[in-house]
């Protein structure tokens, strides 16, 4: 076979505990004593070994809001080797933390070195009318964590002007932890006569720090929805 | 974040950034092809008056160092540094240009693009792929031109010779000039040793083989543009074989083809030629043997991904960065997959690899705010800024992802006329209106924006693909019936006036002239210049009735219109 168009695409070697293979494709450096935590589902290749425990007992505890019945989003990936890691074609961001605060939505966490401090919380003040509402994960320490995003994500600096930064919470990816957030309900008389923009609630940040938003307002979790 | 051009985008490089110095890239690869790229410095009748400022892999920099070749680094195939401060009044154009070197075509190549650094922050992106050309073997990539100040447009246009024609059509000589330019500029010493044109000509009638021409062409990654200046260059540029490089400092010679990269050079006829095409050439003292399988590309040089992570100025991880080769290749088996646990170090997972931290890491993705009106922060999101311009921003509903500043969205209704045609067919175009003061982010399922800037001319756009535009625009809502589209009709936006529309499409679009057999499938297509006329079209064969299964391409949409006219298709049928 003529491997000259696909031989490109062969992983280029390790120089660090989370990389990008292509934009869409996370490529963890696994080893014994530093467990990772992944999206369950999310694995799509491994060299190695790998094992995994669905279910393990820190996410149920940490997570307990989180669970729905089908059991925990995370499982504890552990071993040695190489894990490769995607959500349906969605791009990835690795993060070296150093000693940063992150809060990341649920359903654009896609890894994170078991070692970081985390933790689930519920985002106060509003109540998505489809699903179970906005969870979002804190991450903090200093470690690994892989965002996944639908489309090239942007950066948005915070606390420019007096004014607060609106985003649309299907598009939210992350934010600096040290951000208010506040929802917002744009709800006017004229939206109860079917004529809304289309925007009826936003979460507002507030303080300095930075807001990462995807260019799609498709949040859907895929790796659940599977099932 | 980079802006994006597109070919025939122009832009002031003052608004693109305020620095001065800036570094220009050019990443052009292609199975099997190798590049020259360079640099032509033009008057104001766009000639190569002076043939010193003909920056290329033979004279790297001009007199006084405005216009600087750095080599291959940090993922670019080559690349530039311009100082535009003391770049001589003479001079008013800067056009950057690749030409293929040896056999080959422009539509063999990969994806591709130019772009502009500046104090370590890439400002401005263009991207090509091979199939915007056709069998050219040159291609001017983007210019530098003087109109009042100094701006940057992305050209993309292929031209049909190579090199030297592309040096005669600047108004340059090739056969006597080009080595002539050597002994008249003294300039760069070191460059060129005498040594290796000494043993170039002895060398070259038996050789054949491509072994000792050049290394392999991504040098190891040069962590500073600046300072990796003329090293690069005392190895013979890529691709280049021994007999091409003209002796620097010797008469031109009759016997001697002067000029370098010519095709005909490396069309000549080689026995290596078809084992190894000139791009991938084995590492030196490694000689295929003939008849041996063609070593697959190393592993990063394909062309299809551009260096992630990576900007340059910024000191790239030390470990090779992802779409570079290894910094140490496997001896003669360079296309092999690395294989695990050869880089499993046994120490422990590197920890490294890239300035940790939460901004290192996100600051690629960071805004680029540029002070106009619309502003692609990426290929698949818009930043609109309402202050700029002050009239409001009409936006299929729901596409806000972000906004800062107070602004307000409204619902806006098709008018009743738009109503009619609408809720005739229950397709109404959702809009809202944003006005107020601030920016406002608008994107949709990741697809592909386009900004098209209208200057009172007319498209049509269907109304799916209708993202957002300038209020200001005249805008009316047309169907297209007939039979067999689905729903009954096509809707579409005819956009008149002077403003800006936002086209979105799923996946990367293809853009047709009208031609009096063009077709288009009624769900792919995304928008159409106003002059073209639309007539539905639909295949009808008798066979079709009499047998089960057919092409499934039933009804389609023809155009007709004067040339000048185009079309837009997009790789997605809703």
């Amino acid at each position: 076979m003529d491997q000259q168009m696909i031989s490109g695409f062969a992983p280029a070697p390790v120089a660090a505990r989370m990389e990008n293979h292509g934009p869409s494709m996370l490529k963890v450096a696994m080893q014994s004593g530093q467990d990772l935590f992944a999206r369950t589902g999310s694995m799509v290749a491994y060299e190695g070994f790998v094992q995994y425990e669905p279910n393990p007992p820190a996410v149920r505890q940490m997570a307990s809001q989180w669970l729905t019945g089908e059991g925990a989003p995370l499982m504890r990936c552990s071993g040695d080797g190489l894990l490769y890691l995607a959500d349906y074609g969605a791009n990835v961001v690795c993060i070296n933390l150093n000693g940063d605060a992150l809060s990341v939505n649920g359903t654009n966490l896609l890894a994170f070195d078991a070692h970081l401090q985390w933790g689930v919380e519920r985002v106060k003040g509003i109540a998505k009318f489809a699903g179970q509402g906005l969870f979002n994960v804190s991450v903090s320490g200093t470690g690994w964590v892989a965002l996944t995003s639908r489309g090239t994500p942007i950066v948005v600096d915070c606390g420019r002007g007096e004014d607060e930064t609106y985003v649309d919470p299907d598009a939210l990816v992350a934010w600096s932890s040290g951000l208010k957030v506040k929802g917002k309900r744009s709800f006017k008389a004229s939206s109860l006569i079917g004529r809304g923009s289309g925007e009826a609630y936003q979460l507002g940040f507030s303080g300095q720090g930075f807001v990462v938003v995807q260019p799609s307002e498709d949040s859907t979790d895929r790796l659940r929805a599977r099932g | 974040m980079a802006r994006e051009f597109q070919r025939g985008h122009k832009a002031r490089i003052s608004d693109l950034t305020a620095g001065r110095d800036l570094y220009v890239g050019v990443q052009i690869a292609g199975p099997g092809l190798t590049f020259d790229i360079s640099c032509f410095g033009l008057d104001a009748n766009e000639r190569l008056s002076d043939d010193r400022y003909f920056i290329f892999f033979n004279q790297p920099k001009s007199p006084e160092e405005a216009i600087q070749q750095l080599g291959p680094q940090a993922g670019d195939t080559d690349s530039f540094r311009v100082t535009l401060d003391s770049m001589p009044p003479a001079i008013q154009k800067l056009s950057f240009t690749a030409t293929i070197d040896g056999a080959g075509q422009m539509s063999q190549v990969g994806p591709g693009y130019l772009r502009i650094v500046a104090g370590g922050e890439e400002v401005a992106r263009y991207s090509f792929t091979g199939s915007e050309f056709s069998t050219e073997r040159a291609v001017m990539l983007g210019d530098f031109y003087l109109k009042d100040v100094w701006r940057f447009a992305a050209v993309g246009q292929g031209f049909d010779g190579g090199l030297d024609a592309l040096l005669k059509n600047f108004g340059g000589e090739v056969a006597e000039e080009e080595p002539a330019p050597a002994p008249a500029q003294g300039a760069t010493p070191g460059f060129a040793p005498p040594g290796q044109a000494a043993p170039a000509p002895g060398f070259a009638p038996p050789a054949g083989a491509p072994a000792p021409s050049a290394p392999p062409a991504p040098a190891p990654p040069a962590p500073q543009p600046a300072p990796a200046f003329g090293a690069p260059q005392g190895t013979p540029p890529q691709g280049t074989p021994p007999q091409g490089t003209p002796p620097q400092g010797t008469p031109p010679q009759g016997v001697q083809p002067p000029a370098p990269g010519t095709p005909q050079m490396h069309g000549a006829p080689t026995i290596a030629a078809p084992i190894a095409p000139p791009g991938q050439v084995p590492p030196p003292g490694q000689v295929p043997p003939p008849g041996q399988v063609p070593p697959p590309p190393p592993p990063g040089q394909y062309p299809g991904q551009p260096p992630f992570g990576q900007q340059p100025g910024q000191a790239p991880p030390a470990p090779a960065p992802y779409g570079q080769p290894p910094a140490q290749p496997y001896p003669g088996q360079p296309g092999q997959p690395a294989p695990y646990g050869q880089p499993q170090p046994t120490g422990g997972v590197p920890q490294g690899g890239g300035a940790p931290g939460l901004q290192a890491a996100l600051s690629k993705y960071r805004e680029a705010p540029t002070g106009q009106r619309w502003t692609p922060q990426n290929p698949r999101l818009m930043r609109v800024d309402l202050g700029v311009g002050g009239q409001p921003v009409l936006a299929r509903q729901g596409t806000m992802v972000l906004y800062q500043g107070k602004v307000d969205f409204s619902y806006k209704g098709a008018g009743f006329r738009g109503r009619i045609v609408g809720n005739a067919t229950g397709q109404e175009m959702q809009l809202m209106r944003c006005t107020g003061q601030g920016q406002v982010f608008l994107a949709e399922n990741a697809a592909e924006l386009h900004p098209i800037e209208l200057q009172g001319d007319a498209i049509c756009v269907s109304a799916e693909n209708v993202l957002a535009f300038d209020e200001s625009l005249h805008h009316e809502v047309r169907r297209i019936e007939g039979h067999g589209i689905p729903g009954g009709a096509l809707f579409t936006m005819q956009f008149q006036g002077t403003g800006t529309v936002v086209v979105k499409t799923e996946g990367t679009p293809v853009v047709l002239p009208v031609t009096p057999t063009t077709f288009a499938d009624s769900n792919a297509i995304v928008a159409w210049s106003a002059g073209a006329q639309v007539i539905i079209s639909s295949q009808v064969r008798l066979r079709r009735s009499a047998y089960p299964g057919h092409s499934g391409e039933t009804v389609n949409l023809q155009f007709r219109g004067a040339p000048g006219n185009f079309i837009v298709v997009q790789p997605y049928e809703v």
